[in-house]
């Protein structure tokens, strides 16, 4: 028979490669008892939440928990805080929201996360822009600051077109010209501007034109802002812009939020960027 | 002879490549945690990207590191707790090499973007078929030498294997089960929810399965031999087995609380998550009771420090676990980086130190000579500890402070931060979290190195004895 006997107590009596062997001790007592206290623990939890599956359905727990339920709990507790300023949203233009100071500090509160999780992404998350796409925080408006038309912009998007310019259009030679013209602000005084009918759509005073999408040429401000400045204003003019005939033409387009946030949604939007700093 | 007795041979080889791919495996763990840290680190390389290298980096330590850890474990428990030589030399060559080369496939595919998209299952559907048919080499060579064992009785860590092997075949095949529509591509035969918790059901119980019973195979083996002592209860171990064993099956659910799935199979899974508190622990206290008169050992040998410390981890992470997948806890916690901490709580501290701590010991064994330096291990001891604790503590911190940005919400009633701020606010604890897996890999580096040279001090001296011996 086997020897249960080891010096650190009663073994079971086995031993494997020499020197494995098992006492006899119980379990701790403590360690029974979570044991015990576990199966119960699995007892009341299934009771209180909706858990074992039935014939035909499932026991749906003493508590009348769901998660759908806890859902519409948590929000309706937030939605009834938003209320008192929510309710009056729907029939008021984004305008007349502007106006309204009380309005106006909820809308831009509530606007933060929408505009950070929506527009952050291409404009920063301060509206400061990024390589090519626009600043929202200056007053340089290629569509036009006021609120309305911001408004619109939001829903609508907004895409517009310069054809390219380069080839038949203009030599090399008047590119530069007219590009270092840009370059220094000039342009108005450059003979090439009307002569080539720039003029037509950024205008005699060249600060572009908000019906159009056209660039103020005078400003500064570069749409397409790069490290050589000169060269992006070159290619910008030889290539133009969303230019469907010219493969290396710039692609700018705003698309349209109609579809993906709500009216009330985008009029916030359009306070909280106008209140960014550049508004008209 | 020992050697005589038993097989080593193969089982040295998987000793080694453990030691290999724990390198490897943190190495990448370490990269993929540095470029959520440092984004340029991606270098605009699609094969470089976090999204390819992260399944590399979960596929070389689950499956490279620890399949080779239990193989060899495995391999060698099974021998001398049955005072029997393996049934297959040749098959268990035949698992060495099936398994090797499907790490290689899995090296190949998985930056290139081939994947099933399952976690922890990214492989496709022909490399699954391989890792089926090596598996069940590896089970019945296991299964075929404990009925040839010369021992009555079946000593606990083979149970464990065993339930980890029955297990592992059940869940890989069901979760693999898929349509190919060609070489490179399948689609699972499960679809929306369904395909979900089938999913999770994989997902928990590589967990449960894989990586907890097979290493408490591990523990019951080499802790009492290590520390020379008898396991502290025969009866606390059969209870905790089988509690392991039923209970683990239903977690699954716990991992899509607020989902598509219907509550009440969420409510199961936690309500049995809880309830896997004590049967874990009962796995814990018995390896650490069986040191009970001597502790004092600890101050010594640095291999029992690592399995010490591995109980210890494993004790926190599987009293965590549970905490986390009740619903209301879940409802925070849930895809925040507390799940990411929570898992390096286990991987790290418990799998990689108890396995660290059995190749040491069964690395003298194998080579039968001590360690090149015993310094060396108690580095890398400390470094294992240190890292690891550094990364869960930034874990513990950026995923609690997720969760409570997510959900914070102001006067108005409305969201306080948006998801861009949480993600600037985890930057220190991303930083921090690469540089614990940065300590963590560098002990990695040390063992492979310590090794190396114990191995190399081996031959040199088989070579001077027999030099010897013919003189």
């Amino acid at each position: 028979m086997s020897d249960n006997s080891n010096p650190h107590g009663q073994t079971t009596g086995h031993v494997w490669d020499e020197t494995l062997a098992e006492l006899t001790n119980p379990p701790p007592k403590w360690w029974m008892l979570g044991l015990h206290a576990s199966w119960i623990l699995v007892v009341l939890y299934t009771l209180y939440y909706p858990s074992w599956p039935l014939l035909n359905g499932h026991f749906k727990g003493l508590a009348g928990w769901t998660s759908i339920g806890e859902f519409k709990k948590d929000m309706k507790e937030v939605t009834d805080i938003r209320a008192k300023y929510e309710d009056k949203l729907p029939g008021m233009s984004a305008a007349a929201i502007l106006a309204d100071d009380e309005l106006k500090n909820y809308v831009i509160r509530s606007s933060k996360v929408l505009y950070g999780d929506n527009c952050a992404a291409c404009h920063g998350s301060g509206g400061g822009g990024n390589p090519g796409y626009p600043a929202l925080v200056d007053d340089d408006w290629l569509f036009g600051g006021s609120i309305d038309l911001i408004n619109t912009s939001i829903a609508n998007g907004r895409k517009a077109m310069m054809p390219k310019m380069g080839g038949a259009q203009l030599s090399t030679a008047e590119i530069d010209k007219l590009a270092g013209a840009i370059h220094n602000g000039t342009v108005v005084s450059e003979p090439l501007y009307a002569a080539k009918g720039c003029i037509g759509c950024h205008g005699p005073d060249g600060k572009g034109m908000a019906a159009l999408g056209s660039a103020n040429l005078v400003d500064k401000i570069w749409r397409f802002a790069a490290k050589d400045q000169l060269a992006s204003i070159k290619a910008t003019i030889a290539h133009g812009v969303n230019d469907p005939t010219d493969p290396s033409t710039r692609k700018a387009e705003m698309p349209a939020w109609k579809e993906r946030l709500t009216d009330i949604q985008i009029k916030k939007l359009a306070v909280y960027v106008h209140a960014l700093g550049g508004g008209q | 002879m020992e050697e005589t007795k038993y097989d080593f041979d193969v089982i040295r080889w998987f000793s080694i490549m453990a030691v290999v791919y724990l390198v490897v495996g943190t190495l990448v763990g370490t990269f993929i945690a540095s470029q959520l840290a440092w984004p340029f680190l991606n270098f605009d390389i699609a094969e470089l990207t976090f999204g390819r290298l992260r399944p590399l980096h979960t596929n070389a330590v689950i499956f490279a590191f620890g399949g080779c850890t239990l193989f060899a474990t495995a391999f060698y428990s099974v021998q001398r707790t049955g005072g029997t030589s393996l049934w297959s030399p040749k098959m268990a060559w035949f698992t060495f090499w099936g398994w090797n080369l499907i790490i290689v496939a899995a090296v190949i595919t998985l930056p290139l973007g081939i994947t099933q998209s399952k976690e922890y299952a990214e492989l496709e559907w022909p490399i699954d078929l391989a890792i089926a048919v090596v598996w069940l080499s590896f089970g019945l060579n296991f299964i075929m030498t404990i009925a040839k064992r010369k021992t009555s009785h079946i000593y606990v860590s083979n149970w464990f294997f065993m339930g980890m092997f029955v297990m592992i075949t059940y869940l890989h095949v069901v979760n693999s089960l898929a349509i190919p529509v060609s070489l490179f591509k399948s689609y699972s035969i499960f679809s929306g929810v369904q395909d979900a918790m089938i999913q999770w059901w994989w997902g928990h119980n590589a967990v449960g399965f894989y990586l907890t019973a097979g290493f408490l195979g591990i523990m019951y083996y080499f802790v009492p031999k290590q520390a020379n002592r008898p396991i502290f209860s025969y009866r606390l171990s059969v209870l905790h087995f089988w509690a392991l064993m039923f209970g683990y099956v239903w977690l699954g659910a716990h991992h899509l609380q607020y989902t598509a799935l219907p509550d009440w199979t969420g409510s199961v899974g936690a309500a049995i998550s809880l309830a896997m508190i004590i049967p874990s622990w009962g796995g814990a206290i018995n390896g650490m009771m069986t040191l009970s008169g001597a502790w004092d050992k600890l101050r010594e040998d640095y291999i029992l420090r690592f399995m010490i410390m591995s109980l210890a981890f494993y004790a926190m992470s599987t009293f965590e676990g549970p905490v986390m997948s009740a619903k209301s806890v879940n409802a925070l916690s849930h895809y925040t980086d507390w799940t990411v901490g929570h898992v390096h709580s286990g991987a790290l501290g418990w799998v990689a130190m108890v396995s660290a701590g059995a190749l040491y010991h069964m690395i003298e064994k194998l080579w039968g000579i001590k360690m090149y330096s015993a310094k060396l291990v108690n580095i890398h001891f400390w470094t294992s500890t240190i890292g690891t604790v550094v990364y869960i503590t930034a874990m513990w911190v950026s995923g609690i402070m997720q969760g409570l940005m997510w959900r914070d919400y102001d006067e108005f009633g409305t969201l306080t931060y948006t998801f861009a701020e949480s993600v600037a606010a985890m930057h220190p604890y991303y930083a921090m979290r690469a540089i614990g897996g940065m300590i963590f890999f560098s002990g990695g580096v040390i063992m492979l190195y310590n090794v190396i040279m114990t191995i190399r001090k081996a031959s040199t001296e088989r070579s001077s004895t027999a030099a010897a011996a013919t003189a």
